[in-house]
């Protein structure tokens, strides 16, 4: 059949920010769908999302109460959110109570008055809520099966959207022959880890329809719910060609042995135990890419941004002005039950808002700690779907791990994790002639050239300083306890491995 | 808790309007049960019969505490209220100095539901509710004729 010949389907917005996405790009247009889950996990405020967002006066939408939450403290509280317009009531949203009609009568009686409501009003949205407790009284299961098919097949025809809302066990999902006749099936669960609740949304099932398959989280504020795709909401987003551009740090000695900076879209990692200076290194990484022009990102997991701009300014490195301009953002993630989902959203939509080319994580063990207990878990699958997002849309990004100092090891990460960056930086102490100094090398650069030299540092004012020129006068440099050797301090330039890269 | 004095307000617009519709008609029905009645009809159709009764019994306590001509009304299964009976006429409208004015005791009855309807759903919705129960009515009108829409 071509193109042509198919029947269109409209996709209607759910109302649910980061849902469309997740259900391909819209709910299907006279769809029969469900949404299960058990009480408190915001089945109903996604409802009325939905129906906030197609309901109008011509084309109203009706929504039947039955026995549960009485319609009353149901618009009490569901008035709190802001996507609540009282203006649409009465005229585009209307609450028919469907109690009496239950209790007192059967299914059939309960299908004609729907009927009748519906044909009244013209509806283009219909909800039942909740529709377990409408045929909870004791019936056939072909009186049952013939209610569904005969209620799903009447809203169909009279071109109503329709969500029924549920309390539903996951083990009914076999035999409940709702599930059978409905085209969407949407699954909200909330788990507890934990101190945490968890919140997770799965599309089970939408004919016609794209989605995205998988758990993905979901969150409830002031205003309603908002999904977050496990897609990071870049289905269909344009991917960056791949760059040779090479971006600097504003540190020409460190630029030389990244072969002349970090490739564009690469993912690098600055590793070292704490005070090795992984934050300035990426204080100036994100200054530089403002000097040229490059918005950025920082997102801070363990000192709060006014600090972390503080700190760049006892560097001579102004943050505030470019956040004060649009050019940066300085985004502080702290709660403790964050989901890494929610935490790409900010992102993305900060990297979005300024058009930022370089993004610094500052420190994956804050970020970590910023998770659910229940995410941590995913951590590294997490990361790499979030760096695997970014740097597909051409963003550079630079994360700082922090390892533990060991004397007989040389650790990259405690994460495991330098699969996931093109390019590692190892910063470690080493003692010297009666000093605990600092040395930097370039452990992998993926794709390019890189100097083999191990080089010593300090931090200035000024920031990272690279001193002199590699350390040809020690042996065992990495160990961070070396042996001192006759060979003079070398005066040539770093010398650039061919890109062979290590294994970690 | 007190009734606020807009409340009352409107409670004794709503009377003064069905005072003044179908006089003719339905001549044996006061205003307070016609203005209860809409209300009745109106609210367990969204939040049920159940619903309704339930916050119609808490107004008629509220308002018998205020005014002991009310101790007999009570209300049935189904919300209607009953028993106003012979003190129906005494609570309902007086003629004073030739214009209807509804009798505190009935202005307290309805303004006590209209009070729970604030106080659950607020103030826009239940104004959304009033506008669709009484559409030829000018609610938001203080000055207007005998609450209606001119």
């Amino acid at each position: 059949m071509s193109t042509q010949d198919k029947v269109t389907i409209n996709k209607l917005p759910t109302g649910v920010p980061g849902l469309d996405e997740i259900v391909g790009g819209g709910l299907p247009e006279f769809s029969f769908n469900i949404i299960a889950g058990a009480p408190g996990s915001g089945k109903t405020t996604l409802a009325h999302q939905f129906v906030f967002a197609n309901a109008t006066p011509e084309r109203p939408a009706l929504y039947f109460t039955v026995l549960g939450e009485s319609a009353i403290k149901m618009l009490r509280y569901q008035q709190q959110y802001t996507f609540f317009d009282p203006a649409k009531l009465p005229g585009a949203i209307r609450f028919i109570n469907l109690s009496q009609v239950v209790l007192d009568k059967d299914l059939g009686a309960v299908l004609e008055q729907i009927t009748r409501e519906v044909e009244k009003a013209n509806p283009a949205v219909v909800v039942v809520d909740s529709f377990r407790t409408m045929v909870r009284k004791p019936q056939s299961d072909m009186e049952l099966q013939s209610f569904i098919q005969r209620l799903a097949l009447f809203l169909a025809s009279w071109q109503a959207t329709t969500f029924l809302i549920g309390e539903y066990a996951e083990d009914e999902l076999r035999d409940n022959p709702i599930f059978t006749v409905a085209d969407g099936l949407f699954w909200l669960r909330q788990a507890a880890e934990r101190n945490s609740i968890v919140r997770k949304l799965q599309i089970v099932k939408l004919r016609g329809q794209d989605s995205v398959p998988g758990l993905h989280t979901f969150r409830i504020t002031d205003a309603g719910v908002q999904a977050f795709s496990r897609t990071f909401g870049l289905t269909g987003h344009a991917k960056n060609p791949p760059s040779h551009r090479r971006l600097s740090f504003g540190i020409p000695e460190l630029d030389k042995m990244l072969g002349g900076g970090v490739r564009e879209g690469d993912s690098v990692l600055v590793a070292g135990s704490s005070g090795t200076g992984k934050s300035v290194l990426a204080t100036q990484f994100i200054a530089e890419g403002i000097r040229q022009g490059e918005p950025g990102i920082v997102a801070v997991f363990e000192e709060r941004p006014q600090a972390y701009a503080e700190r760049a300014t006892s560097l001579g490195l102004d943050l505030e002005t470019p956040q004060k301009e649009g050019k940066l953002t300085i985004l502080y993630l702290r709660p403790l039950d964050l989901s890494v989902d929610e935490t790409m959203h900010s992102i993305l939509d900060a990297v979005q808002k300024i058009g930022a080319k370089r993004l610094v994580i500052d420190s994956l063990a804050g970020f970590e700690m910023a998770l659910s207990p229940g995410f941590r878990a995913d951590f590294r699958e997490s990361l790499y779907r979030m760096i695997f997002a970014l740097t597909g849309i051409g963003v550079t990004i630079l994360s700082t791990v922090e390892v533990d100092e060991s004397f007989t090891e040389f650790p990259f990460s405690t994460y495991s994790i330098s699969f996931l960056t093109d390019d590692i930086i190892r910063l470690r102490y080493v003692s010297i002639d009666g000093q605990l100094r600092k040395i930097m090398v370039v452990i992998k650069m993926r794709g390019g050239n890189h100097a083999k030299d191990i080089r010593e540092y300090e931090i200035t004012d000024k920031g990272v300083v690279i001193l002199g020129k590699r350390l040809t006068n020690y042996q065992a440099l990495i160990s961070g306890i070396p042996i001192h050797s006759d060979r003079p301090v070398s005066t040539e330039e770093p010398a650039l491995d061919t890109g062979i890269e290590h294994k970690t | 808790m007190k009734i606020r004095l807009e409340t009352r307000d409107l409670a004794r617009r709503l009377l003064i309007y069905e005072s003044e519709a179908d006089k003719s008609s339905v001549p044996e029905v006061s205003p307070t049960l016609r203005v209860y009645e809409k209300l009745r009809q109106s609210l367990s159709a969204f939040a049920g019969v159940a619903g309704f009764q339930s916050l119609a019994s808490r107004a008629l306590a509220l308002a018998k505490s205020e005014d002991p001509r009310l101790t007999e009304a009570h209300l049935s299964e189904d919300g209607t209220l009953q028993g106003l009976g012979e003190i129906d006429r005494q609570i309902d409208l007086h003629k004073t100095a030739g214009a209807e004015t509804p009798s505190a005791a009935s202005v307290i009855l309805i303004a006590r539901l209209l009070s729970l309807l604030h106080i659950f759903l607020g103030e826009t919705l239940t104004a959304s509710l009033l506008r669709v129960t009484w559409p030829g009515a000018a609610l938001d009108d203080r000055n207007s004729a005998h609450g209606r829409n001119t």
